[in-house]
Order: C-alpha cells, then structure tokens, then sequence
C-alpha cells in the first residue's frame, strides 16, 4: 500500500470484497479512503485461478481447444479464434477462405454479445437498471446463432485448429442478415436512454482519465487506448483470418475518460455490424478446413499471435517441443493487463467512481485469473 | 533383475525364478549396434538480418548471443544482465514503446533452467520483437518496471508462477496464488495435481485437496 | 446558455426521452420472457446437451463399435469403454459404457470423434440429479437418455 502511515486516523481501509455486484466477477479491491476520497487501491485477484497454463501441458492441442473459451467466458468465440490462430501459425497452414469469412462474422457478432454485456452491466453498476434487459435481449438474437452453429451459446467450441469443424446451418446467412437489420435501430435506443442523460453524462465524464501516454506505459490496449487518441487496432495494423478486405472505421476519442470509452465502445457495435454485413454478403463457397493432421504435432518452435479480442490485445504464445503436447501456452489476457491501471484511474476520484471505472475496464475475472 | 546383458548369452546367468530353468541359454544371433541416438530437434530458426539487429549488435556486442527468425517472427536472445539495457534502449531509440508481456519457461532438463522472454511492440514501426534470457535456478534478473510500468505485475504472475526473484521489485509477492502458498505452480516438476497439503489443511480444513 | 438549452434542461427533456423508450416498451408485443418451465425453449438441432449411445433402429443393436475414439479424445478422460471380442464374428462387442457427467464439458469432442454416429450429444439440458454417482451413466442410462419427472404445472 502507497505511503501509508500508521497513526494517521483520517485514512480508512475499506474491503470491497470477493462478493461484490459491481467487481463482475471475485475481484477484491481493498481501498484507503480519506472520507469519499481514494488515496489508494490495493487489487487482489486470483480467486477464479484454475490453472489453465498448468492443463495446457498435459492435454494435447485438440484437446486444449474447449478449455481456452473458459478464460474470458462472456467472448468465448474469440479466445478460440486466438488459439486456433496460434496453432495455425506453428503448423504453418492456414484456414480456407470460406472458413475464414465465417470466423470473422462469428468473431463480430461475439464482439457485439460482448459489448452488450459490458454496456448492460456498466449502466447496471451506475444505477440505470433498464439497459441490462434490452441487451441481454439483443444478445439472446446473437447467441441464439451460436446455438445453432455449434450447439453451444456461451463456451462455444466454435473453431477448430485448421478451420471449423461445422458446416453452415440452413439459414445462417438469413439469421445474421437479419439481426445486421434489426441492430443498429437497437443501438439507437440505447444511445437515446443513455447518451444525452444528464445523470450519465455527470457520472462518466472526467472520471478514470488516462492519458495515451499513460495507457501506453501500462500496455493498456483495447477501447482504453482507442479513447485515449492512439487510433490502434490489430485488425488493421496487423491483420489477420481476412479482416484486410472489409472496410470499417477505428471509433476514437480524445478524452480519455470513462464517457469516451462508453462512445468508442458504441461506435464499436456499429462498426462490427458493418463488418458482418459485408462478410455475410459474399461467403466463398469451398472447404472449410485446412490441410491439417489428425494428431496435431507441430515442430519445435514458438509463436506468439495476438488478436483484437473485445477487451483489448488478446495473445497466445505457445512453445512446442515436437511432441502432441504443447510445451507451454502462455495466454496474455488484456484484462489482467488493463486492472492494473485501475490504481492511477481512481487515485483521488471519489468511492462512487471505482464502480464507474472498474465496469468501463471491461474485466472479466476469468481472463484475469485465467 | 538382469543387471547385465552379456549378447551371445551362452554364459549368462540364469534369471531368478526365470523359465529358462530348464533349458540351457540358446546362443542368440548378435544384435545390430543400436543406432546413435538422434539429436534432440530444435527449432528451425533462421538468422534475421535488419537494421534493428544491427544496431543491437552494434550496441551490446557480445551480450546479444543470436538474432533469429521463427515462422516470421523475430527475436533475440541476450545475456541475463544485458536484458534491461537492451529494454532501455529499444524503448528509448527505437521506439518499442509498449511491453506486451513477460513470460517464462522452465526446461528442468537445462543447466539454465528458466527462459525469460520479454515481448516488445512499436506503434510507430507496427513490429513485434522478443527478447529471450536464459538463466539458472536462484538467478534474480533485475526488474523491468523503471523502464515499463506494466512490467510490475507481470513480473509478479511469473513469480508467483516459477519463482523466478525479480531484483528490485517495488512488490514482489504472489499474485495468482494465495499469499502463503508453498510451491511454483508452473516449474515442470509441480504436478498437475499437486496441491499445497499444509495450506488445504489449514484453510479449508479438509485432509487434502483431491 | 441558450434559451433553448436552459429549457432543456429546466424541464428535464433528456430524462423524458430516455422514460419514453421505457414506456415505449411496455407494450404486451415486446415481452420476451419465456414462461419456463411451462414454456421449454426450443434448442437448436446441434444443442450439445446429453450425451446418447444410439441404437440400429432396424435390429436393435448398438451402434457403437468399441473402437475407443470417443475416450481417446475426450480431454476430461472420463469415458470408459469397455469390450470384448466376440470369436465368431472376429469383432470387438461393446459390453460396459461409463460417462461421468459431472465432468463433462459438454465440448463435443467425444461427438466429433466417433466415426459411426454412435454417440450423440442431443438436445436434453434437464440432466439433475441427486447424487454424486447419480451423475455417472452407464450404457443402459446412455441408451435410454436421462428422463426427468415431468410434473404438470
């Protein structure tokens, strides 16, 4: 703990514990308060650690696949597509062009389930209660899509090393198709309860200001950076599964404050939709798996692959040793990465704010704790 | 048990209790020399020629062991003590602005056990580089955090991970794990259902953890 | 401030807007609650659910093969395949099938994996039970699918 003095009487340390509604998830902040005032943050996590790095290395590649949407469980779609890249680029092989289109409307759609659940528990956590129920009900649309892909809505084991392992269901193009149209009017209803509010605006802006420069020390990545002014998407600088050939914007801001980040993320749904459309517009038709062994042994070697997960610069670096389990797979969880910024976000904010700034960290603990 | 094998085997002694008891040893046809064993594999990485190797090399000659290019991604293995200058000096000249992670590795079967790698990105160059140090068990590698502020509780995962002292850490304790956990979960000799008996005992009061 | 914005703001316009959307919304045709469990929700066709071992429906047999794939690939190790070898027809006869359910993830590999179609993971969700070992299925369980009681409401 920063400077604390052990006789001062005006400092209180207060526990926001484990069990907490506004922390989403077992994250204990222990706070030194002077009155409202935050001198300090202290964060201990690790209470949903299950050691996913220690399984990793006794399960073979396939195997590992269903373990990886655990982590960051609310886009589990997108921790697949991270991993199965990873393998893909020690292997050497990479996915059809049909199977990469579908892992780009699959991966878009879980970025827009994710942010809806960031949206509805953020406004939860300041006090709007109406915006949880309508996006929860946008993502019911979403999720029941990957019901129907891949038999699962939550940790969907969408993706398999080399391509996908399911073919297109009947009516997958109307079903996306469908919800590009119903969307964005969505969207707008949001915006209408959320963004010209004066209780909203009053509570988000000014609060968590991070400066570029900042979130660039700290390897904060994700909608922070992208609020803070640094126009940076590894969906752009540094492409992957096809995403070169759709155009879509880079939403950033200014500021840098918690307002910002809620209109980055916004503009990021909208953007996302915009990506799906064209990709369900033309799907290729052919194969939708790579040539890729049964058992899965890629020489020695490492890689270290890194995605634009919905919470910010979601990385794999695995390190084979020639045999058909991976030596070690270290995952870089942008959430784990961004929590430790909260201690500069709240310094000197009042208690009303870490509920504020810590929803518009996005963290899921999974990912953090992994 | 056989503790020697003489080929040929007319003479050997019998096993114990072995069912060859009653028949002499037949004289065996000499075997074929085993082949020598194969080397282990590495890994097929090919040497990165660039003006960032370059400089590197030019800078912190000898204490840059290789600078190499795996599947298109490069990196360079360094001399333990050379592993935060040369973070300095990419962060400050060649804008690698932005540490990405710190991980490790354990090969138990190295005298130089651990492998720290350091993982760098440029915005302005759109380029990643890893750094690679290798050092024994009981080494403490300086920290990184006055050069990355990101560095602290990354270095903090991979301590609690395999126990790996960071020197001059503002903070060093576990981070993942409870805080009197005895054990680095990720060394190669943890098992994998290993559990800290005493800690299980303790706090939660059970006789153990499976 | 403008006279138009002070207004907007003394007569708190933007609260008024976001109500309106709330109000909107109220309307009977919006509701999206499913009355659970007197309305069961329709899942998908490749719901992963629980798992079934399928039956020739000519002969009555079993479909599966014994061939061990499913257990090869499964990442929790929790199926068990037990067989023998019938001499006449010089095949492997399946005889015991263990399914620990309280470990599966329900990832599908198991389903992928079996190259007859033998085992399936169908659309039950409902799979509670009251014991521990009431969670482990065998072939008998695996063949019939998990039945729960169903009460009228």
């Amino acid at each position: 703990m920063p400077d604390s003095t052990f006789l001062d009487s005006t400092e209180l340390v207060l526990n926001m514990g484990p069990q907490h509604p506004s922390t989403h998830g077992v994250l204990r902040v222990i706070l030194k308060l002077d009155g409202e005032t935050i001198l300090g943050t202290d964060c201990v996590i690790g209470y949903l650690h299950r050691g996913v790095e220690k399984i990793a290395e006794n399960r073979t590649y396939t195997q590992f696949n269903p373990y990886v949407d655990r982590m960051d469980y609310v886009a589990a779609v997108s921790n697949g597509l991270g991993y199965c890249l990873a393998i893909e680029k020690l292997l050497n092989v990479e996915a059809p062009p049909r199977a990469q289109v579908v892992r780009v409307i699959l991966t878009e759609l879980n970025r827009i389930a994710s942010h809806l659940v960031w949206l509805g528990t953020h406004a939860l956590d300041i006090g709007a209660i109406t915006p949880v129920f309508y996006c929860f009900r946008e993502r019911e649309e979403a999720l029941n899509i990957f019901e129907k892909y891949c038999g699962a809505r939550l940790t969907t084991h969408a993706f398999r090393i080399g391509g996908l392992q399911y073919e297109t269901y009947e009516g997958f193009e109307r079903d996306v198709k469908a919800f590009c149209d119903m969307f964005p009017a969505k969207v707008d209803e949001y915006e209408e309860l959320l963004t010209g509010n004066r209780i909203w605006k009053g509570r988000l802006t000014n609060v968590g200001v991070l400066t570029a420069d900042e979130c660039k020390e700290y390897g904060v990545t994700g909608p922070l950076l992208r609020a803070a002014g640094v126009k940076w998407d590894l969906r752009k600088a540094q492409p992957y599964s096809g995403y070169e050939k759709y155009a879509f914007e880079i939403p950033t801001r200014q500021n840098g404050d918690t307002f910002d980040r809620y209109i980055v993320r916004m503009q990021e749904m909208r953007q996302s939709v915009r990506i799906i459309e064209q990709a369900v517009a033309g799907i290729p038709e052919g194969p939708i798996m790579g040539k890729v062994a049964k058992v899965i042994k890629p020489p020695v070697g490492e890689a270290y692959v890194s995605i634009e997960a919905p919470k910010g610069e979601l990385g794999y670096y695995v390190v084979s040793d020639g045999t058909t389990q991976p030596y070690r797979v270290r995952v870089r969880p942008p959430s784990f990465v961004n929590l430790q910024a909260l201690d500069r976000m709240v310094r000197g904010a009042l208690v009303a704010d870490i509920c504020a700034v810590i929803g518009t960290l996005d963290i899921v603990l999974g990912e953090v704790d992994r | 048990m056989a503790d020697e094998q003489k080929p040929g085997g007319s003479e050997a002694p019998l096993p114990a209790g072995g069912e060859a008891a009653a028949q002499p040893p037949k004289p065996s046809p000499p075997k074929p020399a085993p082949p020598p064993p194969k080397p282990p594999a590495t890994m097929a990485a090919t040497p990165w020629e660039s003006d960032l190797a370059r400089d590197l090399k030019e800078r912190f000659g000898g204490q840059i062991g290789e600078t190499s290019t795996y599947v298109g991604q490069n990196f360079i293995v360094a001399q333990p003590e050379a592993a935060v200058p040369i973070l300095e000096y990419l962060k400050l000249e060649a804008d690698f602005d932005y540490l990405v992670d710190i991980t490790a590795v354990d090969w138990p079967k190295r005298p130089e056990r651990f492998d720290l790698v350091y993982i760098l990105y440029s915005f302005p160059r759109n380029e990643r580089v890893r750094i690679k140090i290798r050092f024994p068990d009981g080494y403490k590698p300086a920290t990184s955090v006055g050069v990355h502020l990101t560095a602290n509780w990354l270095e903090r995962e991979v301590f609690d991970m395999f126990g790996i002292e960071f020197a001059g850490h503002p903070d060093l304790r576990r981070i993942l794990m409870p805080d009197d956990w005895q054990g680095y979960p990720l060394r190669k000799d943890y098992s994998i259902i290993q559990q800290d008996q005493r800690w299980v005992q303790e706090n939660l009061g059970i006789e153990s953890g499976q | 401030m403008t006279a138009g914005t002070l207004l907007r703001k003394v007569f708190l316009v933007d609260l008024f807007q976001g109500l309106a959307v709330t109000f909107r919304n109220q309307n009977p045709k919006y509701m999206v609650t499913e009355q659970y469990p007197a309305e069961r929700p329709k899942v998908a066709e490749r719901y992963r659910g629980a798992p079934r071992l399928n039956i020739n429906p000519d002969n009555g047999e079993t479909l599966c093969i014994a061939c061990n794939l499913c257990a090869v690939a499964c990442p929790e190790n929790l199926i068990v395949v037990g067989a023998e070898r019938n001499e006449q027809t010089r095949r492997k006869e399946l005889t015991t099938f263990t399914y620990d359910l309280s470990r599966c993830m329900f990832c599908g590999l198991c389903e992928d994996a079996c190259p007859v179609d033998a085992l399936e993971l169908t659309q039950d969700f409902e799979l509670a039970s009251y014991s521990r070992p009431g969670q482990i299925w065998d072939r008998k369980m695996l063949e019939d699918g998990p039945q729960p009681k169903q009460y009228k409401c």
